[in-house]
């Protein structure tokens, strides 16, 4: 029992650890937590996989092994007692039980006394014995010993059946080395037989991503940083991935339309399963445990900020690589995710409610020096403080949060309408031709003091167009002393947008069909787009990418899992409760009665091996029956 | 005694009616295993109100207040803060703000009670305790309606987060605590059994009033599911007689040192009581990991995961078995079996609440 109970205290205390430590992280994640010497030691130790370390299984192994040395010493004594009536009871000990009463008798029926014990639930046994005094032994509740048995069988059937769903025999298979670990990303026919493991694997937990579309008959089993292939008895393909989400936007459930197809029969099973119901084909079950992109389809406009060249077309994939010429530099994107869903907090009225706001896109830009940015750009306008953008994010370091980029949509909740300024901007003719208006609306009759205001307001066009407003805020802060600066940025200010205004006065002169800035007025567009353009030159990448179209293809993550063992789990806790019931609630209780040939009284004996304050009234009770029963 | 009876025929008449009726009416949006449920849950409240009559009244009164609150909402979640008796008494959020200050209230009571020994105050901190355990179901089921309300694919029986199952807790606790006072005949528990309550009112309180944790959030696809039902409530079955165990265990622990003796029941009641609710909330809480561990094989692909969740209930259990062995198997009393049943308490609220603060996993349905 010390030594059952010290196993169980070790159980408890790596459980513990199990929990603290945080299990089956990437190893850099440890190394940079405890430094390359714990790092070590703890690995070593099997600290990052407790549950599967070998000591944890010697540990569950001891306990299986001293607790049916227990039940099969107790089993057999507890089943003859219950075979055992005690007859051989003298009168002095039962005396001298607690409970032990004297129960006056007018006229003694044996039949009677019988009665009463068997609706009390005894079992009895009767003897008279040679001078003639009648004893009776009698018990009930037996059963509370057998849920010794019952509680600790449970406790070895389910250790063993979690140990036949350990991972003991590959741990065997590796350490005789007749099975390795892969640590590179293999192509399937490149895995080596020591890495792959056969059908006849007994147990495992082993998972499979699959795209729409595709089809696996292997899955991957993780063991420490590397993973082991798992050949499986059948064909899974997948259909068709859903995500269905509640009108709030949260997911409400994950599906996949599976076709199984057993590899030696031929036999083929259509079923969709989602988060709470898997499907079992041939003992091992499929469980939809994860999802990601498969590699969407992007159909993207390349827009250049810093020029008025005419939209591209770029292609791209998702987890594929682009390279890209922009004004003589080269970029190389990488498209890393595709999200059909985002949830944000907008400002709705005035609550902030999560709200869907459409698909966005996320790669990596990488410039020639090897340096990358990481963006996150959304398909559709979103209001910001009831304005329309179209909006982008960009960081340096996946740790740090987005900087956004915010461009007006237009009047048709497009971008051209940005667009079309930002050539307009870059159009050296119409923007001279807007300065111009701008001039002449100052000074109506020209001369030579509307030719200084002209060339003026062309250079702090040409500043702003070059590198926004920071390159005119830099010009002012070496030109001009520090009392003028604020009074001359203002004025500045106020002459760019003044033009951004006649910019778009004369695009929709030349340009009557258009209908991009049939705003009520276009001073705000003016004033976002300005603004837009400006934090264009800390985007870190000269253009702006528009999702114009895609075709959605996602990725299920399945967890294939062969678990032998379960059945005995579940057998074992059903046996537990059962035995935990018995030992709780039911009280066992023996008594005896002795009647002696020459004394009219009878003598009642009761005793219960776990004294309970029930115990005495029940007590009381029988032997108060008996007196009503005599009397 | 005539309307007694005739209101126990109607009590076992109508809590098989009512599932019928249910049944009947929704059958196409049950599956079988919830109409298991819901026929079960009427037999099973038959079988205990055969044991426990006030319990009748209570399932009566909780009953017809909620089917009241819900014929006033009319369809509509607004009606909630437009009419009267919504607003101010029967929904959802009133009824639970109701419990929270008659919880504090009738400890105050119980404490009276115990110091004064007079059996008005006694009386009268039993009455608060069954109103406000009244009050919290009728919150609990007005809750579970609104949420259908919210949107018929929101709807979900409101034991799914932080929030609902500290409610669900203080509920399960008085409700043990009132059928063990009403065995004994003795209230002066009371007085420490409602400190837990009210300790986890105030974190409610707290909760909803710093994080807006009431708010009905729809249910994330993992949680979707039937085991949910018993799962959570035998856990809770479990988390609350552990709770008391302790409570009764400080108790005990007082006595023995002579604080408060002449006025709490004699050692050997307090510490048949303890081994009671620890048995008691033993056998639920195995039953209640068991379900888990089936649960866990249908959602996360295998029955034992080592989630920091799981391990911590098996380090809970093993704690309890220990327990019982030293008592059932060795026969030990007194204060070290009372020391460890509070720090048993001390291992549960870690597993209850620590878990979910500290550590993470499968099991992250209620993040602070
Ligand atoms: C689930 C609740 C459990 C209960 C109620 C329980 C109850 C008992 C009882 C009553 C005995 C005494 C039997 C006798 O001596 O006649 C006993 C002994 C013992 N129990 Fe448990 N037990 C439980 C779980 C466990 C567990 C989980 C273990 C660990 C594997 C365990 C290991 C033992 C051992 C080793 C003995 C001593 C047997 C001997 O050497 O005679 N029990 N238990």
């Amino acid at each position: 029992m010390r030594f059952a109970i010290t196993m169980l205290c070790f159980i408890g205390i790596a459980s513990v650890i199990g929990t603290i430590l945080k299990q089956n992280e990437p190893y850099e994640n440890y190394i940079i937590k405890f430094g390359q010497f714990w790092f070590e030691f703890f690995e070593a130790m099997g600290l990052y996989n407790v549950y599967q370390a070998f000591w944890f299984l010697l540990i569950l192994i001891f306990l299986i092994i001293s607790t049916s040395f227990c039940v099969s010493r107790n089993s057999p004594k507890i089943l003859k007692e219950y075979k055992k009536f005690q007859l051989n009871a003298r009168e002095r000990s039962l005396k001298s039980f607690k409970h032990s009463y004297e129960i006056p008798v007018k006229k003694f029926s044996t039949s009677k006394l019988e009665k009463l014990l068997t609706e009390n639930k005894f079992r009895l046994k009767k003897q008279t014995n040679k001078n003639g005094d009648l004893i009776i032994s009698a018990k009930k509740g037996d059963l509370q010993k057998l849920g010794y048995i019952f509680t600790h069988l449970a406790i070895i059937i389910i250790s063993i059946g979690g140990l036949m769903d350990g991972n003991l025999v590959l741990k065997m298979q590796e350490l005789s080395g007749s099975k390795q670990i892969i640590y590179e990303d293999l192509a399937l026919n490149d895995v080596p037989e020591t890495g792959k493991l056969t059908n006849s694997n007994f147990s495992y937990r082993a998972q499979m991503l699959l795209r729409e579309g595709e089809k696996q008959s292997v899955a991957v089993l993780k063991a420490k940083e590397g993973y082991f292939i798992q050949d499986l008895p059948f064909i899974v393909g997948l259909n068709d991935f859903r995500i269905e989400h509640y009108s709030t936007g949260q997911p409400k459930s994950f599906e996949s339309d599976l076709i199984v197809e057993d590899k030696e029969t031929g036999e083929l099973i259509k079923k969709t399963i989602n988060v709470n119901s898997p499907l079992t084909f041939n003992g091992i079950t499929i469980y939809q445990s994860s999802f990601e992109d498969g590699g969407t389809e992007l159909s993207l406009d390349v827009w250049n900020l810093h020029s008025a060249e005419e939209t591209s077309k770029m292609e791209s994939i998702i987890f594929k690589k682009n390279e890209l010429v922009v004004n003589n530099q080269n970029y190389f994107f990488e498209f890393n995710d595709f999200r059909k869903f985002n949830i944000l907090d907008i400002e709705i009225g005035n609550e902030k409610k999560p709200t869907n706001v459409g698909p966005s896109f996320i790669y990596k830009v990488r410039n020639e020096s090897g340096q990358a940015k990481e963006y996150q750009t959304y398909q559709y306008p979103m209001i910001i403080d009831n304005s329309s953008y179209f909006v982008s994010g960009m960081r340096k370091t996946p740790q740090e949060d987005y900087q956004y980029l915010k461009l007006p949509a237009d009047a048709n909740g497009e971008i051209n309408g940005f667009m079309i300024f930002r050539e307009l901007l870059h159009s050296p003719q119409i923007l001279n031709n807007a300065i111009k208006r701008v001039v002449a609306q100052s000074f109506p009759e020209g001369g030579e003091k509307s030719q200084i205001y002209f060339e003026g307001v062309d250079r702090v066009l040409s500043g702003f167009i070059e590198g926004g407003y920071s390159q005119i805020a830099e010009s002012i802060d070496t030109t001009l002393p520090i009392e003028d600066q604020e009074r001359i940025a203002n004025s500045y200010i106020k002459i760019i947008f003044l033009v951004g205004k006649e910019l778009i006065t004369i695009y929709e002169l030349n340009n009557i069909e258009a209908d991009n800035f049939l705003f009520e007025s276009n001073h705000k567009f003016v004033q976002e787009s300005l603004t837009g353009f400006n934090d264009s030159f800390f985007y870190g990448l000269p253009i702006f990418l528009e999702l114009k179209n895609y075709v959605h293809v996602q990725s299920s993550g399945l967890q294939l899992t062969k678990s032998p063992g379960q059945f005995w789990v579940y057998l074992g806790s059903i046996l537990l409760v059962l035995g935990i019931f018995c030992m709780i609630y039911i009280q066992e209780v023996r008594l005896w009665i002795l009647k002696k040939k020459d004394n009219k009284d009878i003598l009642l004996a009761l005793t219960t091996n776990r004294h309970r304050l029930e115990f005495d009234q029940f007590a009381l009770k029988i032997s108060q029956l008996m007196k009503k029963t005599f009397n | 005694m005539i309307f007694k009876k005739i209101f126990n025929y109607l009590f076992i008449v109508s809590m098989l009616m009512l599932p019928a009726l249910g049944l009947f009416k929704f059958h196409q949006y049950m599956d079988y295993y919830e109409m298991f449920i819901l026929v079960g849950t009427g037999l099973t409240f038959i079988w205990m109100s055969n044991y426990w009559q006030s319990f009748k009244y209570l399932v009566t009164s909780v009953l017809a207040l909620s089917f009241i609150s819900i014929f006033l909402y009319e369809g509509n979640l607004l009606s909630g803060e437009e009419q009267f008796i919504l607003k101010y008494f029967l929904s959802s959020q009133s009824a639970i703000m109701w419990m929270c200050s008659l919880y504090p209230l009738s400890l105050l009571m119980y404490w009276f009670y115990l110091l004064k020994k007079q059996a008005f105050f006694g009386n009268f901190a039993s009455q608060l305790t069954w109103i406000a355990t009244a009050m919290g179901f009728i919150g609990l089921l007005v809750r579970w309606f609104e949420s259908y309300l919210i949107s018929i694919d929101v709807g979900h029986i409101p034991i799914s987060n932080l929030y609902e199952v500290f409610v669900l807790f203080c509920l399960i606790t008085a409700l043990l605590h009132l059928y063990y006072e009403e065995k004994m005949n003795r209230k002066e528990l009371g007085a420490f059994v409602l400190i837990i309550i009210t300790v986890a009112v105030g974190f409610i309180l707290w909760y909803t009033f710093s994080k807006g944790a009431d708010a009905i959030q729809p249910l994330v696809p993992a949680l979707q599911s039937y085991w949910m039902k018993i799962h959570v409530p035998a856990n809770f079955i479990g988390y609350g007689a552990f709770a008391i165990a302790a409570m009764i265990s400080i108790a005990y622990l007082l006595a023995d040192k002579g604080i408060l003796r002449s006025r709490l029941p004699s050692l050997i009641i307090l510490d048949d009581l303890t081994y009671k609710a620890i048995a008691i909330g033993f056998i639920f809480f195995t039953i209640a990991t068991i379900l888990g561990a089936v649960w866990a094989a249908e959602a996360w692909g295998g029955y034992w995961s080592w989630d920091p969740k799981e391990t911590w209930a098996l380090i809970v259990w093993l704690n309890y078995a220990g327990w019982l062995h030293l008592r059932l198997v060795k026969g030990l009393r007194g204060p070290m079996l009372a020391w460890w049943s509070v720090i048993g308490l001390v291992i549960t609220t870690f597993a209850f609440l620590g878990v979910n603060l500290f550590l993470s996993g499968l099991h992250s349905y209620g993040e602070l």
